[in-house]
């Protein structure tokens, strides 16, 4: 029981925060939309992170996961708006009902997740790689095409429930979770299959089973993090889940160190606010609304070239595996440790590995 | 009762015969050795019988059940637990948290449904499928203890480290928990692999040249190791290991291989006084043999 409190701790603090914050920024709509899109990135950047970082397999479909979140959210809110829970004031009836719509979202991508990883995740190499690019690419495609979604069109009438509150809560729940997985059994699991999966499996680890159990875990919070993106936006588009969100999400745990969640949390609040501040910047100096526009087109070319930047001053990303909690005084004897981020193991479909 | 019992496996790769017909049984308290020159196919048998690969035909039994189809984790839940010839440490981990992956769900309470007491108990009943189901779902629930930190995943944690600490103390690296494995000595690497393969409470033990790259002197102490902890944890052993004179003063029986086929199987003075067996080490080795 006491453990069960302990457990619920960190939203005991949050909670009170998290309110005292809305309120606060009552008068300032767009710094709440900021803090928005900041959370967002932080859940998807944060959850991707379990499966690339600390599992070391290497999925860059997150953005398919996060529209099935989102298309599914919005729809059942769109239809659920209608009703409304009689018994319940209208204010707190749209909030359970927009977080169970986040749930919802997140089980049915959690359950992609399961579909697309255990075929893919049962074989070593690239494999999960192809397909979860290709998967993220068929989401696409599929509500571009149905009625139900909107079309290219988008969907749109998604009623606006995201608050800083709500966006920040679910922060806090992806980051408890991933410490809690990092730290636990499950976690050296995880860890142990990235470093020699070999060795795992004769170790007596489920190696199958912990790798699609983070794939599923990682689905299910990038779903929650469309949801949570669909409520913000009137309009939900087939655009904003192209593999260049994916690759966005990729850059971000990259550069942050793969496996650190606080280094994915830092990367992911600098990577969302290097085109804002820019363009603030731009604005200003030149005094030209147009130039600043253009900042949305160079995002890309922008982060590739830090992250070739970061790669050759600091090739393990700015955390390399280590926590803001392991350093200065909470620090544990362990050195920074650089799994090499972007190459994975034997190519797919090459006879059994010699085993020595 | 045997523990450990290969009947004749076979292990094709391509047209190439890695390991042929290849029998063996290790009871509790056996120290056998397994040898042969390079390429005899010695870590071919080890993967054959950790369910790395598939024999091509021929079974393996761990303690009373049959392993064919079997994944290497479940090959090792039913008591196998292996080294690897070339070492296979989780490098960027501690070396208490190298240990630690391997105390995996074996420190449930006594009391708990999942507890491993509960599963073995299974297992001696002949009821496997059962036995895994349980391992299986105990696993699952205890990803959602960790999530909510209930008080006893956190009693299970404890036990965990408690355990892992001693297993490190036993092989004599307790001063080393907190290094990462990759930064230890060569020797101590190789100790660090036999505890993490003692943490997955195994029955039989196998290494593959578990003094390899050792002086003269830390491969004596690490036989005499060998044997302690056959008596201490009530294990079978079977090791490969490429020096003669040492497999010949620690183990009570002895197979070779040679191309994969089985040349001689014998207590060590059988074993040496083998034409066929000094054939097979001609030069250096032989006459190392029969020193
Ligand atoms: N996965 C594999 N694919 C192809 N050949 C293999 C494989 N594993 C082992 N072999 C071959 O089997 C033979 C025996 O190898 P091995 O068992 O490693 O010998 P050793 O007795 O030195 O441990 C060698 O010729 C090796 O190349
Ligand atoms: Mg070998």
């Amino acid at each position: 029981m006491g453990g069960v409190i302990r457990g619920l701790l960190p939203f005991a603090v949050a909670v009170p925060v998290l309110a005292a914050l809305q309120v606060l920024t009552a008068d300032a709509p767009f710094l709440v939309i900021l803090s928005l899109t900041v959370g967002v990135n932080i859940v998807l950047a944060v959850s991707l992170n379990i499966v690339n970082g600390m599992t070391g397999q290497f999925s860059i479909g997150h953005a398919g996961f996060m529209a099935v979140g989102a298309y599914v959210g919005g729809v059942l809110s769109k239809v659920t708006s209608e009703y409304g829970i009689s018994f319940l004031p209208e204010v707190v009836s749209d909030q359970v009902l927009f977080a169970l719509s986040l749930v919802v979202g997140g089980a049915v991508a959690a359950l992609f997740g399961f579909v697309v990883g255990l075929p893919s995740l049962r074989l070593k190499g690239d494999y999960l790689a192809i397909v979860t690019l290709g998967f993220g690419e068929i989401i696409r495609v599929v509500v571009q095409n149905t009625e139900l979604f909107g079309k290219a069109l988008g969907l749109s009438g998604v009623p606006a429930r995201t608050t800083l509150f709500s966006c920040w809560l679910v922060v806090v729940v992806v980051v408890v979770v991933a410490k809690r997985i990092h730290d636990s059994s499950h976690g050296r699991a995880l860890l142990a299959i990235r470093e020699d999966e070999i060795a795992a499996e004769a170790m007596g680890v489920n190696t199958t089973a912990y790798k699609v159990r983070s794939f599923v875990v990682a689905s299910f919070f990038a779903g929650v993090a469309g949801g949570v993106f669909a409520h913000y936006q009137s309009i939900v588009a087939p655009s904003s889940f192209t593999y260049v969100k994916s690759m966005e999400v990729v850059v971000m745990i990259v550069a942050g160190g793969l496996g650190s969640t606080t280094g994915a949390i830092v990367a992911a609040v600098f990577l969302t606010l290097l085109p804002e501040g820019l363009r603030s910047v731009l604005l200003a100096v030149t005094g030209d609304g147009a130039l600043a526009q253009k900042v949305e087109q160079i995002r890309m070319p922008l982060y590739g070239l830090l992250l070739v930047v970061l790669m050759l001053l600091r090739p393990q990303g700015l955390f390399g595996t280590r926590e803001l909690w392991d350093m200065g005084p909470f620090r544990k004897k362990r050195a920074p440790s650089p799994p090499s981020p972007l190459s994975s193991s034997a190519s797919p479909g090459a006879a059994p590995e010699v085993v020595r | 009762m045997s523990l450990l019992k290969v009947h004749r496996a076979t292990m094709q790769f391509g047209g190439l015969k890695a390991l042929s017909d290849f029998s063996l049984d290790v009871a509790q308290g056996d120290l056998q050795g397994l040898i042969g020159p390079n390429g005899a196919g010695k870590t071919t048998a080890f993967n054959v019988m950790t369910g790395v690969y598939r024999p091509t035909s021929g079974a393996v039994v761990v303690d009373g059940e049959r392993m064919n189809g079997r994944l290497p984790h479940q090959v090792n839940r039913a008591g196998l637990a292996r080294t690897f010839q070339n070492i296979r440490l989780f490098k960027e981990l501690t070396a208490l948290d190298n240990v630690k992956v391997a105390c995996l769900a074996d420190d449930r309470p006594p009391s708990s449904p999942f507890s491993r007491a509960r599963i073995d108990g299974l297992r001696r009943q002949g009821r496997f499928a059962p036995a895994h189901a349980l391992d299986a779902w105990g696993n699952y629930l205890d990803w959602w203890r960790a999530l909510f930190l209930t008080s006893g995943y956190r009693a299970d944690e404890a036990h965990i480290e408690e355990r892992a600490l001693r297993l490190l103390d036993v092989m004599g690296l307790a001063h080393r928990a907190g290094e990462q494995a990759r930064n230890l000595p060569y020797g101590e690497q190789r100790r660090l692999e036999i505890a993490r393969a003692l943490a997955t409470s195994p029955k039989v033990l196998l290494l593959d040249e578990p003094a390899a790259g050792m002086n003269t002197k830390e491969k004596a102490e690490l036989m005499v190791q060998i044997r302690r902890l056959r008596d201490e944890f009530a294990l079978g052993v079977l090791l490969i290991e490429h020096d003669m004179k040492l497999v010949m003063g620690i183990c009570e029986q002895i197979t070779v291989l040679d191309h994969g086929e089985t040349i001689a199987v014998g207590t060590p003075d059988q074993v040496k006084k083998d034409p066929k067996v000094i054939e097979a080490y001609l030069g250096v080795e032989s006459k190392e043999l029969q020193a």
